[in-house]
């Protein structure tokens, strides 16, 4: 870990301010000229003008203008491949611009693909199903806030970035599309809205930066009443910002980068980024209890929130206090936690705020092998001496990350010989073994030098060596351009995708192992023979840890290669619960995973859940039928009837 | 002077706040850290340029209490109190068991605003029962005042401005301020509830943004309660008299200058009287709302960024109007008060009364005040008569027929500078001759016209025809609605006021009670008291509908002017002339729905025809017919030109 790399504290946000700063212009002129009146009307609530921070969003509320409708991110920012080469566009992220000379040879090395061939973006959809929204809730809906039926505006909201999510969109093939998407900007809209919603019978998908790996923001496919969109990203104020409480009162609709670009220019810092954060929102967080790669130092979204409100058709829930604990009965705020949209919309959050750590640095460790690197982290999580963030990559991770490093100069490549060949030759660690884990150290200069002494020492008692800062920085860099990845890979025929789960340390090894198997197991049946399975370890907890999967193989995309991927990932949490895993970490149930809930929480459990609903959202405004909610409708029926 | 000074503070704290580290407080807190954020954000102005100007706002605004200021300002307080042969009567007991009750929770003095004097008396008041001094908000105009701005402020006074509209970093300073005068200093707090000196001598309806600034800690909790003092302070003679005056008429009021309190320094070697100074019960604002507004959604912000709901500021309302009527409450009836109702209705009724029969008069009407609840301070008649004829020499006088009399003013040539200024419509100077003494009088009557209003419009509206209570009451209701702006009441109470009035003129043999249906006796002294004691009123309501009903729409501007014409061509009672009486007239009929009020960049009048209708019919019937000679032909006034001539 060289002490040289503290400065470049924000891996990826500086590159990225300037272009937000440009983007902003057209943000607002989009707006202002569409919506003009509205905004006038329908300021934040009046009472609370003096201490709003208003936040100009780095999104547009026409996405599509400066994200790709296809896939993930900026359209600006991806991979290509060019005589020979690839390299990563535009320079919002450290690898912009750069040629990654050792990206094809790893390529070649796992699939057989033809990298002459030309990728071209799929054309944009010229037709959409036709908007169902009456033309008086429409008027009605107006009345409240800005809303649009256009096409493009509801397909980009119609999805999340499941695998089957991006070959819908890809091909135009969602079975259902929502029928009009509305921008509230405050909370009291929200409730208009959700009242509107009781009155006229319609279904609302509260959507947010349409992130989810889950399926949760899918249409339901049989849905007969018309579908509205509640777009929460145009609440994305800061209502109050306490320096001394360290607390911020945010519209939930709010943007991650956003949120941590307004607070670092001040100083502070939320400190919760979820690899999706540049595009995902407070309120998405809450609403399926996401996690942050630096939980170890800011806590999960549920340690980050002291309060939530939330809109839900009979009424809103929000505890009447702002205290640190309460022991009074159930947290019904738990109860909204998590809810994956299904019982109402977040409105407003107090959040947690830290000033920002004087000294950043990032760090690595190598490891012979993967069990060596596992109970270094376990010993580390023993001790309770974890930094910021601490993972561990398996080799085909380690060798992704190789594969991704930018062209260095001569120097570097001098460097990065020697450390080759110590690591190699001297160590004798093997090439097709070694495990590396990257670390983030984040706190005052002492703090962080201590805490390095500490990785260091319990390291070396588990073979560890140091790799160095460089390692570890792009092991992170890694964390937000490995989604661009996949709009790559499909481009030459390989469908990617990813899986998380928590599990207990003991049954860690064998559940990854296990589940490695079944993978290459599944596959080999299949007779599928280029693909990569590959693990790594990225969060650790008093009582386990998180195991995150990366799975690819090569296939022609279409819709049975979407549903053979689908098979195959059911068939691996299948052996991921056997092996005592669980059914998420961070990603939430949503549909994907519906078919383990009632497992997962018992069978009390799930009345409990369709309790929820008949008590918030009896009418199922809320009809995203995530988790078990779409068993609500036909109990409740099915109850009535016998009556 | 020089004795060791422990006061008795409001709060006591391990570690006082200083008046410098107040401010920084102010500027370092939470709640100006958030305002500069959103407003940085909003208007990209710098942070630092922004906290420049906070500070800039609190040196404008804050106090600077200087302990050896205090001292000198104390010496120079008894020696103009000396000057101007000024008695201080204060209500000690009240003082000494609020002073023993001090020491939990803030304490704010809301007293009575009729003159500068005002500004002074607490302080002097809290120095001599050792009290420490409180901070006196007062008007930005003395800020300006050369060393009298910077003494004010070395004796706690703090500076605010008029309006905080169109500043909102000013007002976001001042709230802050405000919160932690209240919440964080150990001296009590002290405003006036009105807003401003009320030139007519009557309690003005509250102003609530000071108020609610104020008890914003209470509602946050950063203090167990608020102990709100009301205080009366009753002047035998206000400095200010003759330049309220003139402004009542529309001669401009002159500005605030150190050179113009030195020069009219001389005019206080002269007699003053006494002043009352009278301190209510206190309040405790705990009590007065009960428990029930505890929980809100504003507790979920921090602390200081709690702001009043909707529903508390309903109450602070409440509690404005309530200290107001408290205010009304502790009036010492002074014999000013006395002998100007007495010499008004002689006037009125054109009736020169000699001194033994004034003497009689006197006696009889203190009985019917304190039949009414006033609080009557004389007992001893005939030399507080001598005494207070000398204090008013230049208003009335015993002739050589021991006939008490209106002395009438001087002829004055209005200079042309100040017509330009004038508010109203140009008066002659004839009429100006009369109608300032008049209505100098009728400013020491209209302290007492609280107490006799209501009796008063019960027995003129009965006056014309018996009448049944419901059908009274209602009718009275709008009456006293119509007047609202004139003479401030609380609705919730009205009712009760209205039963005891009606027992009061029962028993005071002016109505008789028969099977529910109220009579008006045959006439009764105390029935020509109370007519001739709203006939002012009265009679503006009157012209101001009447020329509304005339024009349609107009002006604000527009309809003083006017209205001041028609009252100076017809013969009525001069205070009829009073823009002050004429501006609440117009208010008080918008807000019965006669007029439509709007405020563009001038208020504008515009008549809703049946309603106002209904509101003339109403007046016109009730008014008395009397007709006041108010020229020469006045045997009760007394020309001060002849006076020389004969001289």
């Amino acid at each position: 870990m060289s002490p040289g790399s503290d400065a470049s504290a924000k891996n990826m946000l500086e590159n990225t301010e300037e272009q937000n700063k440009v983007k902003d212009n057209i943000v607002y002129n989009d707006k202002i000229n569409t919506f003009s009146e509205q905004r006038e009307n329908k300021g934040v609530e009046n009472k609370d003008i003096d201490t709003v921070i208003k936040v100009k969003s780095a999104i547009p509320r026409r996405r599509q203008d400066l994200l790709k409708w296809y896939g993930w991110g900026y359209q600006d920012s991806t991979f290509k491949i060019s005589d020979g080469v690839a390299f990563f566009t535009g320079n919002r992220y450290l690898l912009g611009g750069k040629k990654l000379p050792h990206a094809l040879q790893f390529i070649k090395e796992y699939f057989n693909v033809d990298i002459t061939k030309d990728a071209i973006p799929p054309p944009q959809p010229t037709s959409f199903q036709e908007s169902r929204l009456p033309s008086t809730i429409k008027e009605d809906l107006e009345k409240i806030a800005p809303l649009s039926t256009d096409g493009m505006d509801r397909l980009i909201r119609a999805h999340g970035q499941t695998l089957k999510d991006v070959y819908c969109l890809r091909k135009n093939s969602f079975q259902r599309i929502p029928d009009a998407v509305i921008w509230p900007q405050t909370h009291q809209q929200v409730e208009d809205i959700v009242k509107c919603a009781s009155k006229h019978k319609f279904v609302i998908i509260p959507f947010g930066g349409g992130t989810s790996v889950s399926g949760s923001v899918t249409c339901p496919a049989n849905e007969e009443r018309p579908i509205l969109v509640l777009d929460t990203t145009d609440m994305n104020a800061i209502l109050w910002l306490d320096k001394e409480q360290l607390l911020a009162r945010v519209q939930a609709g709010i943007l991650g980068q956003d949120l941590e670009r307004e607070l670092r220019s001040r100083g502070y810092t939320v400190g919760h980024e979820p690899d999706s954060y540049e595009f995902s929102t407070l309120g998405g967080w809450v609403a399926t209890r996401a996690s942050g790669m630096k939980k170890n130092t800011y806590g999960n979204i549920e340690d980050l929130i002291v309060q939530t409100k939330i809109v839900t058709p009979t009424g809103v829930i929000e505890r009447n206090c702002r205290v640190p604990r309460i022991s009074c009965g159930p947290d019904w705020e738990h109860v909204v936690m998590g809810s994956e949209g299904c019982l109402g919309v977040v409105t407003e959050v107090t959040v947690k705020v830290r000033p920002l750590p004087p000294c950043v640095r990032y760090g690595s460790l190598v490891f012979p092998d993967w069990e060596a690197g596992f109970h270094f982290e376990r010993e580390v999580a023993r001790q309770r001496a974890q930094p910021s963030s601490i993972r561990l990559m398996d080799n085909e991770q380690f060798r992704l990350g190789h594969a991704l490093k930018e062209q260095q100069s001569w120097g570097g490549v001098v460097l990065d010989g020697l450390k080759k060949f110590y690591i190699t030759r001297i160590k004798g660690f093997d090439p097709l073994k070694l495990c590396v884990v990257t670390l983030l150290i984040e706190g005052s200069t002492e703090h962080v030098a201590r805490k390095e002494k500490k990785l260091n020492a319990i390291a070396a008692e588990y073979g560890g060596v140091p790799g160095g800062a460089r390692n570890g920085e792009i092991g992170y860099t890694l964390t937000f351009v490995i989604a661009y990845i996949r709009d790559l890979a499909l481009d030459y025929d390989i469908v990617a995708e990813s899986f998380e789960t928590s599990v207990s340390w003991e049954r860690t090894l064998a559940l990854c192992k296990n589940t490695k198997e079944r993978v290459r197991k599944e596959c080999r049946d299949r007779n599928i023979q280029e693909y990569i399975i590959s693990c790594r370890l990225t969060q650790t907890y008093d009582a386990g840890c998180c195991i995150y999967f990366y799975f690819a193989f090569k296939t022609d995309l279409s819709m049975d290669a979407v549903r053979m991927y689908e098979d195959i990932e059911e068939a691996a949490r299948d052996e991921i619960i056997a092996n005592g895993g669980s059914i998420s970490h961070h990603h939430g149930v949503g549909k994907l995973r519906k078919k383990w809930y009632t497992q997962t929480v018992s069978e009390p459990g799930r009345r409990l859940l369709l309790a929820t609903k008949k008590a918030l959202d009896p009418d199922n405004i809320f009809a995203l039928g995530n988790m078990a909610y779409d068993q609500y409708m036909n109990e409740e029926l099915g109850l009535k009837s016998k009556l | 002077m020089s004795r060791s000074w422990e006061p008795t503070k409001t709060l006591n704290f391990d570690k006082p706040y200083s008046p410098q580290e107040l401010k920084n407080v102010v500027a370092n807190s939470v709640y100006i850290d958030a305002i500069i954020e959103a407003e940085s954000n909003e208007s990209g102005v710098s942070k630092e340029k922004l906290k420049k100007e906070i500070w800039e706002y609190l040196d404008e605004m804050a106090m600077d209490k200087k302990m050896h200021v205090v001292r000198w300002m104390g010496v120079v307080f008894l020696k103009i109190c000396f000057m101007m042969k000024i008695g201080v009567f204060v209500n000690e007991a009240a003082v000494l068991k609020l002073k023993s009750t001090m020491g939990m929770n803030p304490v704010l003095f809301l007293p009575t605003h009729r003159s500068y004097a005002d500004f002074c008396l607490m302080t002097y008041l809290c120095y001599h029962y050792d009290i420490d001094l409180p901070a006196v908000a007062a008007g930005m105009d003395f800020a300006s005042m050369a060393v009298v701005g910077q003494s004010m402020r070395e004796t706690g006074a703090f500076y605010i401005r008029r309006t905080l509209a169109g500043a909102p970093l000013y007002a976001a300073a001042l709230r802050r301020y405000v919160r932690a005068l209240v919440a964080s200093y150990h001296a009590p707090v002290e405003f006036f509830l009105e807003g401003t000196r009320s030139r007519s001598n009557k309690s003005l309806p509250p102003k609530y943004g000071m108020l609610s600034m104020s008890l914003a800690p209470y509602f946050s909790r950063e203090c167990t309660d608020v102990t709100l003092v009301p205080v009366n302070i009753s002047y035998d003679r206000i400095m200010e008299q003759k330049l309220f005056a003139y402004e009542h008429l529309g001669v401009p009021k002159p500005k605030e200058s150190t050179g113009g309190l030195i020069k009219s320094l001389h005019k206080l070697n002269d007699h003053y009287g006494n002043i009352y100074v009278n301190v209510g019960d206190p309040i405790s604002l705990k009590e007065y709302l009960g428990d029930q507004d505890g929980l809100t959604k504003e507790m979920l912000k921090p602390t200081e960024l709690q702001q009043i709901t909707k529903e508390q500021m309903i109450k602070i309302q409440h509690v404005a109007n309530y200290v107001i009527t408290q205010q009304q409450k502790c009036t010492v009836v002074t014999i000013s008060n006395l002998v100007a109702v007495v010499l008004m209705e002689s006037l009125v009724r054109n009736e020169p009364l000699e001194l033994t029969q004034v003497l009689v008069k006197l006696d009889w009407l203190i009985q019917v005040l304190r039949d009414l609840g006033a609080t009557v301070f004389e007992n001893d008649l005939k030399p507080n008569l001598e005494r207070i004829l000398v204090v008013h020499k230049n208003l009335m006088r015993i002739d050589r027929d021991k006939k008490l009399k209106l002395v009438s003013s001087a002829m004055m040539d209005v200079s042309p500078d100040v017509q330009n200024k004038m508010k109203g419509h140009l008066l002659k100077a004839e009429t100006m001759v009369n109608a300032l003494p008049i209505i100098e009088l009728q400013l020491y009557m209209n302290p007492v016209l609280h107490y006799l209003l209501p009796p008063a419009l019960v027995y003129l509206l009965v006056r014309r025809r018996p009448l049944y209570k419901e059908e009274l009451l209602a009718e009275y209701l709008q009456i006293r609605r119509l007047l609202k702006y004139e003479f401030f009441y609380m609705e919730e109470s009205e009712e009760r006021v209205f039963s005891s009035s009606v027992q009061f003129l029962v028993k005071g043999g002016a109505l008789c009670e028969g099977a529910g249906l109220l009579e008006a006796t045959a006439p009764t002294a105390l029935g020509d008291l109370l007519q001739s004691a709203t006939l002012s009123s009265l009679h503006t309501m009157r012209i101001c509908a009447e020329h509304m009903m005339k024009v349609g729409k107009c002006l604000e501007s527009q309809a003083l002017k006017h209205v001041q014409a028609v009252v100076e061509e017809s013969q009525v009672h001069p205070y009829c002339l009073s823009l002050d009486a004429i501006g609440r007239c117009l208010r008080g009929l918008a807000e019965e729905g006669a007029l439509i009020r709007s405020r563009g960049k001038q208020v504008t009048y515009e008549v809703v025809g049946h309603k106002m209708e209904e509101c003339h019919r109403l007046v016109t019937s009730v008014l008395p017919n009397i007709n006041i000679e108010c020229g020469t032909n006045n045997s009760v006034i007394l020309n001060q030109e002849t006076l020389k001539s004969k001289l």
